[in-house]
């Protein structure tokens, strides 16, 4: 029963784990960019829902009506005028702004928000039910519902709107798409606007999960580059698989020697398998 | 080919005379420190940017010249500080030890590493770079003999005078800017500048990739590592998180790109530029990360060769340049 019960724990946080690194995914599979700022996004995001939740009075995740598309809207025009930009320089220069940019915002909301801890509590943080032996968090339960909607619906985007077929284009051959008529600077854009929504959606998880501060965005940035590297850069099933294993590692390590496992997990899939285990 | 620019001969300063201004320069230096001209406090920013010109020095190698953009060189900064520390504290060794010793052990781990880093290229390199670093982190965190989190104490007896400990940071750096320079100007500067351009021509053409990226590697590892010795001799104790922390790369990165990526006189710049501009946002708490990444990204969109590869190509001349020859002599 100890074993279904890790199984279960591991699998609900891995679905955490995946949901940071879609958005990571996403822009390495189809802008074949480094996001350094990942992290800070997924900060931010956190930093939003627990602003708007007790300022509009209602449950912290109906705050992503708000929050999704304000942050999908900045990442559409933070790619199309400034990184796009940077990309045509090369692929350092744009690995370089996007560090610029996530130092920039660490600083930002250390001023705005101050460096204390931050927890964003919901109704149902604490509570928990039973079934049979098994005891399962509500929370882990909620966010687990979160992160599979939100990660099947971008699914369901790529496969079958026109616009998902485009990208899928654009990340497979750029030149062939842009031959086709896609707009593959408008493309990059709906990318990094997906990136930011999904930061914004697993910012409110890990705000819901853990305490943060405005300095956590370098342990989120590891945690999605593990997650997308074990999976293989640009697949979602992968990230999905990898993000379970890696909530395993967690849940069997704890604090301490959870991360050191699945580094070396990391490591060892690089050795055996350097593209990821579902990588092209 | 119509611009006029373009048909100007690009002087190579390399011949005697500079080779007399660097002597002259490094003898300055050394009078500078060992003379005790200078002030406690310029004494200490001189310290501290030629340590940072060897690490900027030593990232510029493997990102600017062989293309190995690594994002875990705090790994061996760490590893130093721990050496350092270990020996002096534990053992009570020398510090010449200490550092011997620091090297020693970041050489013995980067040739260790090379076996399973060079399996990666581009972004998954400087990835799996970070990552080690990281696994490194969590492995002294929870290491019991280094104090775990509490971190360890430097204990040199008798300790070194500021003026040693800036003849050795200088000795450092003017060898870490020679080995550099003198590197790329062999066979081996040619082929790692291949490699950095074009992975697979270069193997094509008979570039050994993986001794040429081991050497490189080995390298940085050693001086970066005996860099950080001596910057941990000065902050006294050295903590898992301060060792193995991202901001060291994040200094690095910013020498380098603000100096120049793929020159040596690039970090030179940066250093100096990086340790004058923390000097004064220190004073303005909250801003120092706003202001350094701000000018990161400005200098990426309009000097992308950082300011002495813009000065260069701009005034048509190279210091301490890769070339062998000067174009200037054969038209």
């Amino acid at each position: 029963m100890y074993f279904v019960q890790i199984l279960v724990n591991g699998i609900l946080l891995g679905s955490v784990y995946a949901l940071l690194g879609v958005g990571m995914t996403m822009i390495f599979g189809i802008v074949k960019l480094t996001n350094l700022a990942h992290g800070e996004f997924v900060v931010l995001g956190a930093y939003l829902s627990t602003v708007l939740a007790p300022m509009l009075g209602v449950d912290p995740v109906v705050t992503l009506i708000i929050t999704v598309p304000l942050m999908f809207l900045s990442g559409f025009l933070l790619q199309y005028f400034f990184i796009g930009k940077a990309m045509k320089k090369g692929a350092e220069p744009a690995l370089l702004v996007t560090f610029g940019l996530s130092i920039i915002l660490q600083d930002a909301m250390l001023m705005i928000f101050s460096a204390d801890a931050q927890h964003i509590v919901a109704s149902y943080s604490m509570s928990t039910i039973k079934i049979g032996e098994l005891e399962i968090s509500v929370l882990h339960l909620v966010l687990f519902a979160i992160s599979v909607v939100s990660i099947s619906t971008l699914t369901l985007f790529l496969r079958s709107t026109h616009t998902g077929r485009a990208i899928r284009a654009t990340a497979d051959d750029s030149d062939a798409a842009a031959l086709s008529g896609v707009n593959v600077n408008r493309v990059y854009a709906i990318a990094m606007g997906i990136a930011m929504a999904s930061a914004a959606v697993a910012g409110l998880c890990v705000g819901m999960k853990w305490t943060y501060y405005p300095s956590s965005g370098g342990g989120y940035l590891l945690i999605s580059f593990v997650v997308v590297v074990i999976g293989g850069m640009g697949s979602v099933p992968g990230t999905m698989i990898a993000g379970v294993l890696f909530g395993l590692a967690q849940v069997i390590g704890g604090a301490n020697y959870g991360l050191l496992i699945s580094y070396v997990m990391l490591l060892a899939v690089l050795v055996i398998k350097p593209k990821g285990i579902f990588g092209k | 080919m119509s611009d006029k620019r373009l048909q100007r001969p690009v002087r190579v300063l390399d011949s005697l005379p500079m080779l007399i201004v660097c002597i002259a320069v490094v003898s300055v230096l050394y009078a500078v420190c060992l003379l005790r001209i200078a002030s406690n406090n310029a004494m200490r920013y001189m310290i501290q940017i030629f340590l940072y010109i060897t690490m900027g020095q030593m990232w510029n190698l493997l990102s600017g010249f062989a293309g190995m953009t690594s994002l875990g060189q705090q790994l061996y900064i760490g590893l130093a500080g721990y050496s350092v520390a270990i020996a002096t504290a534990k053992l009570h060794l020398t510090l010449g030890v200490g550092l011997v010793m620091s090297v020693a052990v970041s050489v013995v781990v980067a040739l260790v590493l090379s076996l399973l880093l060079f399996r990666m290229e581009g972004m998954y390199f400087s990835i799996a770079t970070w990552v080690v670093a990281e696994a490194f982190e969590k492995l002294f965190l929870s290491w019991k003999y280094v104090e775990q989190g509490s971190g360890l104490t430097i204990r040199v007896v008798p300790y070194p005078k500021i003026e040693e400990i800036c003849a050795v940071s200088l000795t450092v750096c003017v060898m870490s800017i020679a080995v550099v320079y003198l590197l790329l100007r062999t066979r081996t500067g040619l082929g790692l500048t291949a490699m950095r351009d074009n992975l697979t021509a270069a193997s094509a053409v008979g570039v050994n990739v993986f001794n040429h990226k081991l050497l490189v590697y080995v390298i940085a590892a050693a001086f970066t590592a005996v860099s950080a010795g001596i910057f941990f001799v000065n902050k006294g104790i050295v903590y898992p998180e301060s060792g193995f922390g991202i901001s060291w790369t994040v200094s690095m990165i910013f020498i380098v790109t603000i100096g120049g990526s793929g020159t040596v006189s690039g970090p030179i710049t940066g250093a100096v530029i990086y340790v004058f501009l923390q000097e004064l946002l220190a004073h303005y708490p909250g801003w120092s990360n706003i202001i350094l990444g701000a000018i990161t990204i400005l200098v990426i969109f309009f000097l992308p060769k950082g300011i002495m590869g813009t000065l260069q190509e701009k005034l048509r001349f190279e210091i301490f340049s890769a070339k062998r020859f000067s174009f200037a002599k054969h038209k």
